[in-house]
């Protein structure tokens, strides 16, 4: 009996375990939300990494962990950067690049790599990371996001805007030597259209190429809007043209017909083709993989753009917490997205360089303002929400000093977001557009103005009515600066005589933050998320009437208008579409549903013999050129 | 003896039974689901989300989801990872080996170490070889395991660079030198966990020979006039070790288990490690099956002590 007993504490130790993490306890969970945080910075920030190979995100935003990787204790006055003291390119004259150099690249992250590695298949963006050294989109794009003639096909357009025609460059040959054919491109989305198709890339863009959805159906053998001409040339055919299609509305990504075809669909993902010995058409070829670990890579003497500049390349996982050691000391050469909190600390280092370039993301405090309606697929707005009058909106955006918080907080490396449309997207961001900036009196006067007056005396505004004004705000936990920011936006608003609590009394842990955040949970007034925006700029996905991701359930039928005309034919013309856009950012301002507070910074650092490298879109620097000018790492 | 084998296994099952069903409850009352970290990819709209987690059959009560499951189960089928897009079997195989290499390591250090040590202080305590010991030892059992395995980490790795400072083995080797690469990144790790982990088994082992030198039937050895170093090597040795030989049998559960702080710390793709990181992303099928996993070691971990016991310990045989 006494040894069932135990047997039976030990399960319930395994099980007691459980809970805990099932629970979200802070006690037991800390370090581990930590992690998850810095994950899922991680994921959102290797969006770029892929855009530098042209991945084709687009439309949609994507929900950022509110990761704040900043140490609290690292919070010096002096100590702040700016994003104007890095450049955003490295280069060096090829004179000086090693022929034979070998370089190696940090994966930063806590857990090994998912290892599905194929762009047709791949879901976690370490694996994009990897992925961008061994392979490429056919299509590559400028810093306007629009595909540009330089990548491994150009394009045309009909008049119509509605077919496409590529021409894949004679030289692009897989790492077997086989051609990359129009055929592979086909099968690409043949592949992805396939309802047996295991991967996360069947969406809006594939289904607007006709044909796609019958053949999803299976009420087609083949996708009638796609035409392979000869061997280099495809045709496509979509069915509703609008400007975002040549912002990522294209699936450029062939896949390797020769090899996959006789494969079972929903097989190709877990296939040794994918995971163990990967194909593409890249600079590098993978010679060997370390599951989960780490990728040794040798020059793909065939490449169609000239010979890489490296011989080798060894990509390995390098945790969060070591990887500015490793760096300083030489064992990686190269870190894309480096960890933003350890920036400054690390930038003294004198082998190290740094690039950076704005992010395509933004922090913002989110007014809850209606529910989504599930059955109608729209969101409905309620006109007594207690967030409703915008002048409240506006007052309490007026009441937070951003740029502080990125000073003292973020080491500068994020700033005051204005607009909803961030810097990132430099032809549609309006910086001429201030946000509501810190402005304390003004924020006073709209309230009183607005009828929010402090009745009772006890120092907290009422509502116009009269009554108790407690307004219940949600943020996420992880990092250490989560909760200090938190607080000092709570502090902020009672300067202006708002009474915000937390929700529950304390920060809520990612996964439960945006369960109650996506169920119009009736107790949140407002919170704190954070998005990365696609590199199309068509605001839909996050802000419009049936997206189920527009969390503060704003709708307008201004809103409605000029998000349809931003996608109108018109709209074509890129000097309309930003017209459009600025008036679309200046209407947000004005209604505030959501209030920007900090735009960020994302950093790459470098060893000193790392050249000919950039970070961010339409630099023309391409990753074959990446090489060393030493031997060895630099170390102090 | 078999009959009590088996008695304990069979008691096996309803426990595992009983285990799996809460690991289910649990896993239902996460919040979020594996698709949560896909509203993470512009890329995959919400209808998609909603897909997937049809096909995944997350829709379905956990009573049904709990039964599909066990149906696969029994045929040797513990599902599919959907953030590794592998079997989960395939998966957990593959780290549950870097783990074994891991534990077994530890293991030989700790005893590499604990017996001599709490041999040495035991024999002659109260000396300055036994102060130093057990000040060791409280050291040890004061540094936190997750703070010394950093603090090596730095000294060894970084500032005086002897060893590797993460991963499992280096990329692009074959045969003896993808062992050495494998020991060599494995030793520092090893380490780290051997010197705060053996610190239990030094004070055990040194209280259990100054109890055992002081028994009778020692005094009786002596007075037959056995040789001194004969004393400890052949009496007082032996009698010490049942304490030790007892928990043996739940060290093969942490083999397999893993450690959760080393693995993060020395980016070692393990047990540890991948039970954490599917609870992170509520990939369900990975997180189920550890926990079964671990919770049959635990039980089969206890049965072993009990035999080893039974070995060590003539009594308890014939009871």
């Amino acid at each position: 009996m006494k040894k069932f007993v135990r047997q039976t504490a030990v399960t319930a130790g395994v099980v007691s375990m459980l809970t805990l993490a099932a629970c979200g306890d802070e006690a037991t969970e800390t370090e581990e939300s930590d992690d998850s945080g810095e994950d899922t910075a991680e994921e959102t920030e290797d969006d770029d990494d892929e855009e530098d190979d042209g991945d084709d995100d687009d439309e949609e935003g994507t929900e950022v962990d509110e990761d704040e990787e900043v140490d609290v204790d690292d919070v010096d006055e002096d100590e702040v950067v700016s994003l104007d003291d890095f450049d955003q390119v490295r280069e060096a004259d090829e004179s000086e690049v090693l022929e034979d150099g070998s370089l190696t690249a940090a994966i930063v992250s806590d857990s090994p790599f998912e290892g599905t590695l194929n762009w047709n298949f791949y879901h976690g963006t370490h694996d994009a990371q990897i992925l961008s050294w061994f392979d490429e989109a056919l299509l590559s794009w400028g810093d306007d996001f629009v595909y540009n003639q330089e990548g491994a096909a150009t394009y045309e357009v009909s008049d119509d805007n509605l077919t496409y025609t590529f021409e894949i460059h004679e030289d692009v040959n897989w790492h077997d030597g086989e051609p990359v054919t129009a055929e592979d491109w086909e099968f690409a989305y043949e592949v992805i259209a396939d309802p047996e198709y295991t991967g996360v890339r069947f969406g809006e863009d594939i289904m607007n190429v006709e044909g796609v959805m019958e053949y999803h159906e299976g009420e087609a053998d083949e996708i009638s809007g796609i035409e392979v001409i000869d061997d280099k040339t495809l045709e496509i055919t979509f069915i509703e043209a609008n400007p975002s299609i040549v912002t990522g509305g294209i699936w450029s990504y062939p896949l390797a017909k020769h090899i996959f075809e006789d494969m079972p669909v929903d097989e190709i993902e877990s296939s040794s083709e994918v995971r163990e010995e990967p194909i593409g058409f890249g600079p590098y070829v993978v010679e060997d993989i370390v599951p989960g670990e780490s990728i040794q890579m040798s020059r793909n003497e065939d490449y169609w753009r000239g010979t890489p500049a490296l011989e080798e390349a060894t990509l390995q996982v390098v945790g969060p917490n070591v990887v500015a050691n490793s760096l300083e000391s030489g064992d990686v050469d190269y870190v894309e997205s480096f960890p933003a909190d350890q920036v400054v600390d690390t930038m003294d280092a004198e082998n190290l360089e740094f690039l950076g370039v704005t992010d395509r993301a933004y922090t913002y405090i989110g007014f809850k303002l209606g529910e989504w309606d599930a059955e109608a697929g729209e969101n409905v707005m309620n006109e007594d929400a207690k967030m409703a009058d915008p002048a409240l909106r506006q007052a309490m955006g007026k009441a937070l000093d951003d740029e502080a918080v990125g000073e003292n907080f973020y080491d500068g490396l994020r700033w005051d977001g204005t607009t909803l449309i961030p810097p990132s997207h430099p032809e549609f961001h309006n910086d001429e557009i201030e946000g509501h900036g810190y402005d304390p009196e003004e924020a006073n006067a709209l309230l009183d103005e607005a009828g929010y007056e402090d009745v009772t005396g006890d120092g907290f505004r009422e509502d116009p009515d009269g009554d108790e004004l407690v307004i219940t705000f949600a943020s996420m936990e992880g990092g250490d600066t989560a909760e200090p920011i938190a607080q000092y936006y709570m502090q902020a608003w009672e300067e202006v005589g708002l009474n915000v609590e937390l929700l529950d009394g304390r920060l809520h842990e990612f996964n439960a933050f945006y369960d109650m955040v996506e169920e119009d949970d009736e107790d949140i007034d407002i919170y704190q998320g954070a998005w990365t925006v696609g590199i199309d700029v068509d605001p839909d996905s996050l802000y419009g009437r049936t997206s189920p991701a527009n969390y503060s359930r704003y709708v307008s039928e201004e809103n409605d208008e000029l998000i349809e005309r931003g996608l109108s034919d018109e709209a074509f013309d890129v000097e309309y579409r930003e017209e459009v856009y600025n008036e679309w950012q200046e209407y947000m301002v004005e209604q505030t549903p959501v209030y920007p507070t900090v735009y960020r910074a994302d950093i790459d650092a470098m060893n000193e013999r790392v050249v000919n490298t950039a970070i961010g879109d339409g630099t023309g620097v391409y990753r074959y050129e990446i090489g060393v000018t030493e031997e060895e790492p630099v170390t102090n | 003896m078999w009959k009590f084998i088996v008695r304990r296994i069979i008691i096996m099952f309803p426990q595992l039974v009983l285990l799996s069903m809460i690991v289910f409850i649990l896993a239902q009352l996460m919040p979020g689901d594996v698709t949560s970290s896909l509203a993470m990819d512009p890329n995959v709209s919400p209808e998609q989300q909603e897909q997937i987690r049809e096909d995944l059959g997350l829709n379905e009560p956990w009573h049904t989801q709990y039964l599909n499951w066990v149906g696969s189960v029994v045929q040797g089928d513990f599902g599919h990872s959907f953030t590794h897009s592998v079997p989960v079997s395939d998966l957990i195989w593959h780290r549950m080996v870097n783990s074994i290499w891991l534990g077994v390591a530890a293991l030989i250090f700790v005893y590499m170490l604990a017996l001599p040590l709490g041999l040495i202080s035991g024999r002659w305590n109260d000396t300055i070889a036994d102060r130093l010991i057990t000040g060791y030892t409280y050291i040890g059992f004061a540094a936190p395991l997750f703070i010394f395995a950093l603090v090596m980490l730095f000294i060894f790795g970084f500032q005086l660079g002897w060893f590797p400072t993460g991963g499992s083995v280096d990329p692009g080797l074959t045969g003896w030198d993808f062992f050495t690469s494998k020991v060599y990144h494995l030793l520092l790790p090893a380490l780290s966990l051997a010197l705060i982990g053996t610190v239990t088994t030094v004070q055990y082992l040194r209280s259990e020979v100054i109890e055992t030198k002081q028994k009778e039937f020692i005094s009786t050895a002596r007075a037959k006039g056995v040789p001194e170093p004969k004393v400890y090597t052949n009496h007082i040795f032996r009698n010490s070790l049942l304490p030790i030989a007892a928990v043996f049998g739940y060290e093969v559960t942490t083999l397999i288990g893993g450690s959760i702080f080393v693995e993060q710390i020395f980016s070692y793709p393990g047990m540890g490690q991948l039970f954490l990181e599917s609870i992170q992303v509520r990939d369900f099928p990975v997180v189920t099956a550890i926990v079964m996993l671990f919770g049959v070691a635990a039980i089969l971990g206890a049965l072993l002590s009990d035999i080893i016991m039974s070995i060590v310990d003539p009594r308890i045989r014939i009871k």
